[in-house]
Order: structure tokens, then sequence, then C-alpha cells
């Protein structure tokens, strides 16, 4: 089974995302197309499966981004499955984006009174959190657990 | 309230009733020997347990309450119930903190005198809690005191923040004389910011009173409108920020809509709501109802419209209306983004209900205590504070979603008190708030639709009966047995 990847690589010095624009190929084994299989509607459990596999990780240093040890990424889609909301959220994005984080982190609003632009905020200061979370740091020897 | 109305209104309940397989002697006793306190948020069996007295604790420490209004009173009254030996001072420096703010709409709409409201603070302390007339200027919560306008500097191991909202009427253009206000107390830099000529506010007692006195003036002259005459205008703000009981705004237009049609003279008068928000209600089953209550009572209304201004001169309520437009396509977010905008509306008025902003009082949300925008910060399910664990809040002041009512505060003065007595006893903080709101909506004069809801944002009906459905039963509550549930059975006795 094969999937494509996007990636966003993180800028220290801009405190940023920026995308990559070529998409990548990985092949999964059968087990791994199984796990996927099971995961695929899981959003973050699969972005966390593949994060945590070697074999993943492996595939990226050597084939993605060979000599980039350093080079901090993050998963921006894979097939369908898009991730950019939490690279590029902005205030002015569209509702479907807002109703996701809101349910994501618990967002309640204080009423039918709280401004769009006020829960945009809360969203982005959740999200500052999060995309720690998701970013994926290329080491030298990674500690990640083969799946 | 003639019989004939009445009656018409006990008929109406008795089919409602019918259909959900009760009487209404049955739906009466439930009303009267549980509803009172379902209303003010028992909602479950586990209440009553609760309830259970459970014998008081030997912690120790020195508690300092700032609020002396319902949240602060009712908790010292628990305190004292639940603590052998308890040291505990309550700082408020207005007379009145105590008054029954639920009922100033009923003031308001001609239903109670302001005098069915006051209760003085002074009737509330319980025994063994010392008072202090005097108002915080500056906390230092590191050091763990605080000092008072006078100059005394209170120290304290425990502190509890119950200090209400204030009421911010010097943002509006026209009104900034007014300064900013709170419920209880002396508002007549107010009242006299506001005039004689229909601008109103019933969020002090005094304002409701006079709302009351205006109300009937434009009712007068709605009988004087001939026919081709234009008609009065009466208009309702509901603003930008959280405020005592998300539905006073609409409760007082649904009175003044109720004396107008008693009066004779409802086709001579339009009302128009202008909430700042996009909705009529958070909860998506309340708002249809209030929706289709609107457009069968006749009422007007635009969303996103904020009062900015007031022209008394001229009679001229200006809006800072909002509205969203489809922006550019999103290449990366691949959607298209929303872009919001604004712009001022002037709109002519005869009488106006303001419901100000509300805002954290200053020495609050200035000091290490208040949050970004003023409130105080903390955990929403146990009520601590973020930063200083000793420090816990309640009530309007606490930065907690969907909490400003009566409602509210009995459901978080038992979390906070069972969490209080266990960190002062170095236990885990185990007990919860699950975001408990009641609102009970005055639809008219003799109907209630009694809102309640939750985090969910579900409504969580203590009722076996549709709670989107406007009821006589619920009037009855509203009118009678709420007040004694709060005056008695949380700051007399602290157990409701």
């Amino acid at each position: 089974m094969e999937l494509k990847f996007e990636f966003v690589i993180y800028d220290d010095e801009l405190d940023t995302f920026i995308l990559d624009e070529n998409i990548y190929t990985f092949t999964l084994d059968d087990e791994q197309a199984k796990t996927f299989e099971v995961l695929k509607d899981g959003e973050l459990y699969l972005y966390n499966w593949f994060k945590d596999s070697k074999y993943f990780i492996d595939w990226i240093k050597a084939e993605v981004y060979p000599d980039a040890i350093g080079k901090k990424i993050a998963i921006a889609t894979i097939n369908d499955i898009a991730y950019l909301k939490f690279y590029f959220f902005k205030v002015t994005s569209a509702d479907v984006f807002y109703d996701y984080f809101k349910e994501l982190f618990g967002i309640i609003e204080e009423s039918d009174w709280q401004d769009r632009e006020e829960v945009g905020e809360e969203i982005i200061e959740n999200l500052l959190v999060k995309r720690q979370e998701l970013i994926i740091e290329l080491k030298e020897e990674q500690e990640q657990e083969d799946e | 309230m003639d019989h004939k109305y009445l009656n018409k209104m006990l008929s109406e309940m008795d089919k409602d009733l019918a259909s959900k397989g009760m009487t209404r002697r049955e739906a009466m006793k439930l009303a009267g020997l549980t509803g009172a306190g379902m209303l003010m948020g028992a909602t479950n069996a586990q209440a009553s347990e609760e309830e259970t007295k459970k014998a008081p604790t030997s912690a120790t420490g020195k508690i300092v309450i700032v609020g002396g209004g319902l949240a602060g009173m009712s908790t010292a009254k628990r305190l004292t119930n639940m603590l052998t030996n308890p040291d505990i001072t309550v700082i408020e420096p207005e007379e009145l903190s105590v008054s029954y703010q639920p009922g100033q709409t009923l003031v308001a709409g001609g239903i109670w005198d302001i005098d069915d409201i006051k209760y003085k603070r002074d009737d509330y302390v319980p025994d063994g809690v010392k008072i202090i007339k005097d108002k915080v200027i500056d906390f230092h919560p590191q050091a763990k005191e605080l000092t008072t306008v006078n100059g005394t500097l209170v120290k304290y191991d425990y502190l509890i923040l119950a200090t209400g909202m204030h009421l911010d009427f010097e943002r509006i253009k026209g009104l900034e004389a007014a300064g900013r206000a709170m419920s209880s107390g002396n508002n007549s830099r107010l009242l006299k910011a506001m005039g004689d000529d229909g601008v109103t506010s019933i969020y002090t007692a005094e304002g409701a009173e006079k709302t009351w006195v205006e109300m009937q003036k434009y009712i007068e002259k709605a009988k004087n409108v001939k026919k081709g005459d234009k008609k009065i205008q009466f208009l309702f703000t509901h603003p930008s920020t959280p405020i005592k009981c998300g539905g006073a705004p609409k409760k007082i237009m649904y009175l003044t809509n109720a004396r107008l049609k008693e009066a004779g003279v409802r086709d001579n008068a339009e009302l128009t709501f202008y909430p700042n928000g996009g909705a009529m209600f958070g909860v998506p089953e309340y708002h249809d109802a209030i929706v289709g209550q609107f457009e069968r009572e006749g009422f007007k209304w635009h969303y996103r419209h904020n009062l900015v201004e007031i022209d008394k001169e001229n009679k001229i309520a200006t809006f800072d209306a909002k509205w969203q437009e489809k922006g550019p396509y999103d290449p990366i977010m691949r959607d298209f983004e929303v872009f919001s905008k604004h712009e001022k509306v002037r709109v002519p008025y005869d009488f106006i209900h303001i419901t100000p902003d509300a805002v954290a009082p200053r020495e609050v949300g200035e000091s290490d205590l208040g949050s970004a925008k003023g409130w105080v910060p903390v955990n929403k399910e146990t009520l601590q504070h973020i930063r200083y664990p000793e420090v816990f809040s309640l009530g309007d002041v606490a930065q907690v979603p969907m909490g400003n009512t009566g409602g509210s505060v009995r459901k978080q003065y038992k979390v906070l008190c069972d969490n209080l007595v266990a960190k002062m006893q170095g236990k885990k903080l185990e007990a919860k708030y699950a975001g408990y709101t009641v609102c009970p909506l005055i639809t008219s004069i003799g109907t209630v639709m009694l809102a309640e809801f939750d985090w969910t944002v579900k409504p969580v009906p203590s009722f076996p009966l549709d709670p989107t459905v406007e009821r006589w039963i619920f009037w009855l509550m509203k009118v009678y047995a709420l007040k004694p549930m709060t005056m008695i059975g949380m700051l007399k006795t602290g157990q409701a």
C-alpha cells in the first residue's frame, strides 16, 4: 500500500512553518497497512503512530530529507488527511476550522456574544502548545520504537 | 392578571401536563417540594445526598472572603457549617450587598416593589464571621495579604474572591458620566447620567424601579398614537461581554410586551432586540424556542449590533454592526477565508433598555490575581486559582464559562467549600463544577421557559417536561419559590 505524504518545515528563527510542496510516496507493508486502516479515521492517533515509528523516521532521513539532521518537520498531509490547519490556522480561516478546534480544545464560548476573533485567538494560543507536540525533530539516533 | 387570563393559563398548563401523564396537583407538589431546589441547581438525586450534613472538620487557617454578595456570604455560611473552628473574615463595603438581584426584572416589570429585593448585608453575616466594612484596593498574593481603602492590611492563609462584576456604562459614548456601577450600592451617578427620558437599565435596583416608571410613561405615549403616526420605538440591547443572567435583556423585553398588550396598545409600538452576538441563546434548542417566541410576538431583531453611543438629546442610539464576508481562497488551507466587517448604524428610539458591558473590578483585574481580561483565572472545575493554590473564586468575577447566575453560584459554592476544606487538610481537590446554569426566562406575565444547561451546551432539564415550552408553573417558582431558596436556603443556612 502506498501513501502520499506532504511535509512542513519548521523555521526556528521565524517560529513558523513552511510548506514543502513536494509529494513523497511511502510504501506500507501488509501489517502497517492493517494498522493504517484502523487508525486512518483517528486523525491525531494516525499522526502519532507515524511520528513514533522508527521505520517512518528512517524513511524521512533516508529519502525525504537526507543530510537534514537537526531539522524540525511535521506531517502536512497523509493522502487526503490534512494537518495543515494545525500549522496555518488564522483568525480569518474558514468556519469549519473554528468548529474543529473548538471541539478539539474544549473551548466553550461564553455564549452567543463572543467574537469570532476572540475564539480565534484562543485557538491560536492552544495551537502554540499543540504544534510543539507535532514537530518531528530529525536526530542522529531516533528514540522512537519500531511498530 | 385577571381571572380569565389565569384560567386560560391553567387550562393550557393542564393540557401540557396531561400529555406528560401528570396532573396539576402532582406538578405543583413536585414544584413545591423539590422544584425550587432543582431550579437553583440541584438536578439529581445526588443533590439530596449532598445535603446530608457532613461532620465538621478541625482544619484551620485564616480565610478571607472578598465580596459579601450572594456568592461570598453563602460561602461564608457553608464554611461555618463545615469547620469546627472557623476563622472567616468577609470584606464588603456595601450595606445592601445581599439584595436579591434576580428580582430586579420583576421590579422593572411592575410585579414587585423595590422593597421586595432589598436586604441588608449585616442581617446575613453568619455567626462567628468577622465583617470588615471596607473595600479592597490592592492584592499582594505573593505575601498572602491585601490592603483596604482605609489602609487596613489583612493577612490570609486562604483567599476567596467573590467581588462580583462591574457594569461598564462609561464605555458608552453619552453615558461617560455614569462611570462604572454595581448592581447594589449607591448608583445615583448612573441614574443622573441616564436622565428621565426613556433611557433605562434593570441592572441596578434603582435602575429597575426607574425602568418601570419609564415603561409606563411610554406605554401612555403609545396610547396616544393615531392611525398613520409613527409607532413608539422600544429598543433592547445585549452587549459584547459575559453578563449577569444572559436571559435578562430578553426578559425585560417580554415584560414590556406584556404590559403593552395589557394596555391594549401593542400595535402602536415596535419592539426591537439588538444582541451583539449571532444567536438568541448559546444552546441551540433554546435559541430555536426564543426565535419562535419572537416571531409569535412580532418582535424585530438585528444580530451583531453592539451599542456604542447614546444621543439623549436627539434620542438616537448608535450601534457598531458587524457582519462577515467571504474572503479570498486560501490555497494552503484549501478553503475560503472569512473577514469580519463593521459599520456604525444610527437608530432612533423612544424607550431604550441598556444591558451594559460587564467588567471585572479594576483592583482585581489589575492585580496578579486577574487574567488579561481582568477576571479571576480559575480551574473551571475546582474553582482554584491557576497560579495561587490558596486562592479560590466563584460567582461573576470567576473566569468560568456560562456561569453568571444565582443557579450557577448555588453549584459553585458547594464545590468551592469542599475543595477549600480539602486544601486545608492537604487532600486532593475532588469536587468538580460541571457548568450548570439556570435561566428562568420570563416570556410574559405568567409564563417562564426554564432554560437549564451546562458545558455540554445541551438542555439539562430538572423536570420531565419539554424544557423549551413556556409554563405557568415555572412562573410561580420564579416569583414565589426562588427568593426563599436563595435568601434562606443559601444565605441563612448554607445548605440549599
